[in-house]
C-alpha cells in the first residue's frame, strides 16, 4: 500500500508530469486560460488516461509481448488512444449527455495530448503491472490536472493586470510555468 | 454504401503497407540492435567479469539452443588462447527475474566471474549485490560440477548482509548457468574452436 | 517562386515553435543538451518531410472522413522507422531521448502541417514545406539548447567551453529553467511581431 502512495505522491508532486516531465505541453498553454475549460480537461485526461492506461498495457502485455511485436507500440498505442477517444465521445454524446456537455469539446484535443500517450508509454517501458499502472495513470492525470487548474487561476487574474506588451501571450505563460515548477521542486526529497 | 467501402479499403492499403514497410525496417536493423543493446545494456557487466581478454567477445557472440530458448554465448580470449566463455542465465529473485552474466574457464570448469544485468529487487538490496565486490569474489573459482550455494544453504558463497533473497537467486542461476554449460560445453568448444 | 517562400517561411517567418507554437513537449524536454537537441530536430525533420510527401500524395485517395486517422498510420509508420535507425545507429541518442522518439507521433507540428498544408497541396511543394519547418524546428531546438546547455553545464555539444573556473548556472538545464527560458526567448521573438498563438 506505502508503495502505491509513495508513487502517486511521486507523479502528482515530485515528478509532475507537466513540470518536470514536460509532457502535456500545448494543451496546458491552450487550455488554461479560463479555470472552467481547466477544470473541464482535467475531467476529460483523468477519465481517458485511466482507461487508455489499463488498454494499452493490457494490449502491450497479452498481445504485442506475446507475439513478439514490441516493436509496433507506437503505432498501435497512437491508433488505440486514437479509437478510444472516438469511442468515449461517441458513448457519452449518446449516453450521457450532462457529461458530454462538459467534456466533449476536449475529447478530441487529447488525442494530441503528450501526457497520455507518454504515460501509456512509461507504464509499459518501466514494467509496470496492472495495479502500478492503474494508480500511476489515475495519478499522473491528477498531476497534470492540479497544474492546470494552477495555472488557469493565475491567468485569469494575469487577464486583469497590467503585462508588458512584449511578454503577452505565450511568453508570459511559460516564465509563469518556470516559477509554478520552480515552486514544486520543493517537494523534490519526498519521493 | 459505397463510401464506407472505399473508407474501409483505403485505410486498410495503408495499414498494410505500413506493416508490411515496418516488417521490412525491423528484419534489416534487427541484427543490428541486438548488437547496440548487448553493447551498451549488458556490454559493460560483460567486459567487467572478461576483463584483459584481448578479443571482442561481443561481437565474436554466437547463439546456442538450451531446450526453446536461445543463448548468447561470449567468447574472451587471454594471452592469444580461448580460455573463457560469458553467457547470460536467470536467477529468481524477490520481485522477479534476476539476470546474471557468468564466465566459466574451460580447461578447469570453474566460475570465475558474475555480474547482474538486470534486476526488479527492492531499490537498494538488489544494488547491494550487484555492487558487492567480496560477493563476487566469493563466487570466484567454484566449480560448475556442483551447485552454487550461499553458506545458510551449506555452500561456499557469502551471502550480502540484508539481501540474502537476491543472493540466493544470483546463486540459483548460476546453479542453472552451470547445468548449461556442462549440456552444452561440447557445442561451446566445436564453435569457439575458430576464435583467436 | 512559390517553392521558395513555402520553404522559407518555415525558417523565419512561422519558424516553429517559436513564432508557430507548437510542439513544446519536445522543445523544452530534449533541449538540456545540444546534441540531444540537434537529434530531436534532425528525427522530426525527417517524419515531417516524408509524411508530408505521402499524405499529399495520396490527398485525392483519402476519404475525408477517415483522414485524421490515415494521417496517423503514416506519422507512426515514419516514427516507428525512426526508432528503429536510431536504435541500430545511433544508440547513444537513442537512450538519451527515450520516450521522446515515440513522442513525435502525437508532436503536434507533424499532424498540423499534414492536415493544414499537405493535404491541400502538391508533392513537392509538401517537400518544401516539410523540410522548412523541419529546419526551422532543429534551428530553433539548437539555439534554445546551446543557450541551456552553455549556461547550465559550461559546455557546447559536450566541449567545455566556459573555462575551469565556470560555476555552472544549473537553475537553466532543470524544468523550471526551461520554461523560463523558453519565455523569454518568446518574449525577444515578440519584438519581432507577434507570435502565432495556439
Amino acid at each position: 500500500m506505502s508503495d502505491y502512495l509513495l508513487m502517486a505522491v511521486g507523479a502528482i508532486l515530485v515528478n509532475n508530469i507537466l513540470l518536470a516531465q514536460y509532457l502535456g505541453c500545448c494543451p496546458f498553454v491552450g487550455v488554461s486560460k479560463q479555470m472552467d475549460t481547466a477544470v473541464g480537461m482535467t475531467g476529460g485526461v483523468v477519465f481517458v488516461l485511466t482507461m487508455a492506461g489499463l488498454i494499452t498495457w493490457t494490449i502491450d502485455a497479452y498481445l504485442l509481448r506475446y507475439f513478439d511485436l514490441v516493436y509496433l507500440r507506437t503505432i498501435v498505442f497512437i491508433l488505440v488512444i486514437a479509437s478510444l477517444v472516438q469511442f468515449v465521445e461517441t458513448f457519452l454524446r449518446k449516453m450521457i449527455p450532462p457529461l458530454y456537455k462538459g467534456l466533449g469539446i476536449f475529447l478530441p484535443l487529447i488525442t494530441t495530448n503528450c501526457a497520455i500517450f507518454g504515460v501509456c508509454i512509461i507504464n509499459v517501458r518501466k514494467d509496470f503491472n496492472f495495479m502500478e499502472t492503474l494508480v500511476f495513470s489515475i495519478t499522473s492525470a491528477l498531476g497534470f490536472g492540479l497544474a492546470l487548474i494552477l495555472m488557469a487561476g493565475l491567468r485569469e487574474r494575469m487577464a486583469t493586470a497590467r503585462i508588458p506588451k512584449i511578454l503577452e501571450g505565450t511568453a508570459i505563460t511559460m516564465i509563469t510555468a518556470g516559477f509554478i515548477a520552480l515552486a514544486f521542486f520543493g517537494f523534490v526529497g519526498m519521493a | 454504401m459505397r463510401d464506407i467501402i472505399k473508407m474501409i479499403v483505403v485505410l486498410g492499403l495503408i495499414a498494410g503497407v505500413a506493416g508490411a514497410l515496418l516488417a521490412g525496417v525491423r528484419m534489416g536493423t534487427m541484427e543490428k540492435i541486438e548488437y547496440q543493446e548487448l553493447k551498451y545494456v549488458k556490454g559493460p557487466v560483460i567486459m567487467k567479469i572478461l576483463k584483459g581478454c584481448t578479443n571482442n567477445p561481443i561481437k565474436d557472440r554466437f547463439k546456442l539452443k538450451y531446450g526453446e530458448e536461445e543463448i548468447n554465448f561470449f567468447p574472451a580470449v587471454f594471452d592469444g588462447k580461448l580460455d573463457v566463455v560469458a553467457f547470460e542465465t536467470t536467477g529468481g529473485g524477490f520481485g522477479g527475474d534476476i539476470g546474471i552474466v557468468m564466465a566459466v574457464n574451460l580447461e578447469k570448469d570453474t566460475l570465475t566471474g558474475i555480474g547482474i544485468t538486470t534486476h526488479k529487487e527492492t531499490p537498494g538490496v538488489g544494488t547491494l549485490v550487484k555492487d558487492s565486490e567480496s560477493f563476487k569474489n566469493s563466487v570466484k573459482g567454484l566449480s560448475v560440477n556442483q551447485p552454487i550455494k550461499v553458506k545458510n544453504d551449506g555452500g561456499k558463497v557469502d551471502a550480502v548482509t540484508g539481501a540474502t533473497v537476491t543472493s540466493r537467486g544470483v546463486c540459483e542461476g548460476a546453479t542453472r548457468g552451470s547445468e548449461i554449460y556442462r549440456k552444452l560445453k561440447n557445442d561451446i568448444l566445436a564453435k569457439a574452436k575458430d576464435i583467436k | 517562386m512559390d517553392i521558395a517562400k513555402e520553404f522559407t517561411k518555415g525558417l523565419w517567418a512561422e519558424i516553429p515553435p517559436f513564432r508557430f507554437v507548437l510542439g513544446l513537449c519536445p522543445t523544452l524536454a530534449v533541449t538540456k543538451t545540444v546534441e540531444t537537441g540537434i537529434g530531436m530536430g534532425l528525427m522530426l525533420t525527417f517524419v515531417l518531410v516524408f509524411s508530408n510527401i505521402l499524405v499529399s500524395s495520396l490527398r485525392k485517395v483519402i476519404p475525408p472522413r477517415v483522414r485524421i486517422a490515415c494521417f496517423i498510420v503514416v506519422i507512426a509508420t515514419f516514427v516507428v522507422i525512426v526508432e528503429l535507425v536510431s536504435q541500430a545507429y545511433t544508440y547513444g541518442l537513442y537512450q538519451k531521448l527515450g520516450i521522446f522518439i515515440p513522442l513525435i507521433v502525437v508532436n503536434c507540428i507533424v499532424l498540423g502541417r499534414a492536415e493544414a498544408f499537405a493535404s491541400k497541396n502538391g508533392v513537392v511543394a509538401s517537400i518544401a514545406d516539410g523540410l522548412g519547418m523541419g529546419i526551422g524546428f532543429t534551428i530553433s531546438l539548437t539555439v534554445l539548447a546551446a543557450i541551456r546547455e552553455v549556461f547550465g553545464a559550461g559546455t557546447f555539444y559536450g566541449i567545455n567551453v566556459m573555462g575551469p573556473s565556470f560555476e555552472p548556472f544549473t537553475f537553466m538545464v532543470s524544468a523550471p529553467g526551461a520554461f523560463v527560458c523558453l519565455g523569454i526567448i518568446l518574449c525577444i521573438m515578440n519584438m519581432f511581431g507577434k507570435a502565432k498563438d495556439m
